[in-house]
């Protein structure tokens, strides 16, 4: 419902060499449901003026404790749940001496690190402030950066209206 | 309250609630039903986007979830997790906070296990059943692991990451588990790039009949073209499935001579593909990454597809503009009007002033170190001030024509 259209309108590229034209239809769509977000101009919640902070994400992490486990998800403001590790799973407790102690926190985010890798997401949104530097959750959030996972999203690009007073840099075409 | 009070002064004759009317504050309504009546923006998305489960249902069409017996998992999985217990170097090291699990292991177990599923939700997020399948989708019973080899570096295809098209120039090297009476199919499509019918794929790379894991014995019936995703279209995916076949297929109707250059050509639909073989065929394997444009695609449009480099760029919604009032009050003039002004001609209008004070032959002057410092010849009103101060600043409309 509040999805930007994803229609990119065509320019052709000048070029002396060819002769050929590919034949185009006049609008473009790329149907990946992932391409907007990527390219930083999806749309994002905001939020609301009053409300604690944390609505405005594509994605974001969560971690849940409970007795016996530790469990990490990556939420989409959309779809839910995308991406889960837990250390109640089979791959993760079998390796590990307990499934609380602090390098289960450390082994859990390593392996979250490389499942958000596998899955392209690279740039998550992270609301977890760990109480104490050095404790759990430090260590958990350290092994997701050590593992190439960036905790903070890009804010959401707006295209500049005629009477603004700057135009911003199209994220996308920076290349280098 | 105020809505209380509403209701109460509507019942009372107008008589004898004239004392009460100086008391009715006309300019503080409740706008809409009162709060836990009125719905929230999420209940009436939610409202909106409700689906029938009894229409909208998808079906598994892939091979069945490897069959576990839970009491036998379980006895072994306590064996070796008592053997863990009794560890004593392992309860050092976890102790130590030196414990570091092996990911690879722990990797491949995931697969077997609940990386099914969890494989699935990825590519759900991504939408690949929903583009490729339509309401079906599968497991990806069958771990299939792809590697692109450039300049000796390995890249591998996982699910939904990031390959650069000049990395994925050859074909990959394919790898899954099989036995050898088996026959396969595999097919790598992309459905986000055709550049005639949104609803169509271009096919990459189709290959029949392969016997147990051996690609290159298969029958290749397209041939292997790399990821081409125009600039400016942002990140294309790019899928590959395998199937499982239950006999010898003929594929002669895909078969494409060559290289196949012409894209035209490489027009796909798997869904179609799909129906008209599913009792022959069972899609087993699922892996896919995304591309974006990068430099070496602009050599590879000119010189392999012999084509003009197609550049996009996102068409953006415009800004809304409220409808033109006749009086619109406490609003500068020009500003205003502005808006409601073809954008072309006032664009039209910077570009002749500049161009007033640019010579043929002459270069143009430096830019001056202070802009704003020049004196006002005379009377300027200061609307007209703002909009120089502006133009000297290089900031706002102008900025649509430098």
């Amino acid at each position: 419902m509040f999805k930007l259209p994803s229609i990119p309108r065509i320019c052709r590229g000048f070029c002396t060499q060819t002769s050929a034209n590919l034949p185009i239809s006049e609008n473009f769509v790329n149907r990946n449901p992932r391409n907007l977000e990527r390219m930083r101009i999806g749309y994002k919640p905001d939020g609301y003026h009053l409300e604690k902070p944390g609505r405005c994400y594509w994605h974001k992490l969560n971690l849940r404790k409970t007795g016996r486990y530790i469990y990490a998800t990556i939420d989409h403001f959309e779809n839910g749940t995308v991406v889960k590790a837990s250390t109640s799973e089979w791959a993760l407790k079998k390796q590990l001496y307990k499934c609380r102690d602090t390098s289960a926190f450390y082994n859990l985010g390593r392996v979250l690190a490389e499942r958000c890798l596998k899955f392209g997401l690279i740039e998550i949104r992270s609301d977890i402030v760990p109480p104490k530097p050095d404790g759990k959750v430090a260590q958990f959030l350290q092994a997701l950066q050590e593992g190439g996972v960036v905790l903070q999203e890009p804010p959401q690009f707006k295209p500049a209206r005629p009477w603004d007073q700057l135009r911003l840099e199209k994220p996308w075409e920076v290349t280098e | 309250m105020a809505f209380v009070l509403g209701k109460f002064s509507s019942n009372l004759s107008p008589k004898c609630n004239s004392a009460l009317i100086n008391f009715i504050r006309n300019g503080h309504h409740l706008r809409g039903k009162p709060p836990g009546v009125a719905r929230s923006l999420k209940q009436r998305l939610q409202e909106i986007n409700y689906k029938d489960p009894s229409l909208h249902f998808r079906v598994d069409i892939g091979l069945p979830a490897p069959a576990v017996s839970r009491s036998k998992q379980l006895q072994e999985r306590l064996k070796v997790l008592k053997a863990l217990r009794k560890n004593p170097d392992l309860e050092k090291l976890a102790r130590n906070k030196k414990l570091l699990i092996d990911l690879e292991e722990a990797n491949n177990v995931w697969l077997k296990t609940s990386g099914l599923y969890h494989v699935k939700a990825i590519a759900d997020h991504y939408g690949v059943f929903e583009h490729l399948f339509g309401d079906a989708y599968f497991l990806p019973v069958v771990s299939l692991k792809l590697y692109f080899n450039k300049d000796n570096v390995q890249h591998p295809v996982y699910y939904g990451n990031v390959i650069k098209p000049a990395d994925a120039s050859n074909k990959p090297e394919v790898h899954y588990e099989s036995d050898d009476k088996t026959l396969w199919t595999l097919i790598m499509t992309n459905p986000d790039g055709h550049f005639t019918q949104q609803d169509k794929e271009y096919v990459h790379w189709f290959v029949g009949n392969i016997p147990g894991n051996k690609i290159e014995k298969g029958e290749t019936i397209v041939d292997y073209l790399q990821p081409i995703p125009p600039k400016g279209t942002g990140y294309h995916r790019h899928i590959f499935i395998l199937y499982k076949q239950e006999k010898k297929l003929d594929f002669s109707d895909f078969k494409k001579p060559g290289k196949c250059l012409n894209l035209e050509d490489r027009t796909f639909s798997t869904l179609d593909f799909y129906r008209e073989r599913q009792d022959d065929l069972t899609p087993g394997g699922l892996a896919f990454f995304q591309a974006d444009w990068d430099r070496s695609l602009t050599d590879f449009y000119h010189n392999t597809l012999n084509v003009k480099e197609p550049i996009f760029e996102y068409d953006f919604p415009g800004p809304y503009i409220r409808p033109q009032e006749w009086f619109a009050k406490r609003r500068p003039f020009n500003l205003y009007m502005d808006k409601y002004r073809d954008p072309k001609q006032i664009n039209k209008e910077f570009l002749m002033r500049k161009l007033k004070n640019v010579h043929p032959f002459k270069a143009p002057p430096p830019p001056l170190p202070f802009p704003n410092a020049i004196y006002f010849e005379g009377y300027v009103p200061s609307w007209l001030k703002l909009e120089k101060q502006k133009s000297r600043m290089k900031w706002g409309r102008i900025n649509d024509i430098e």
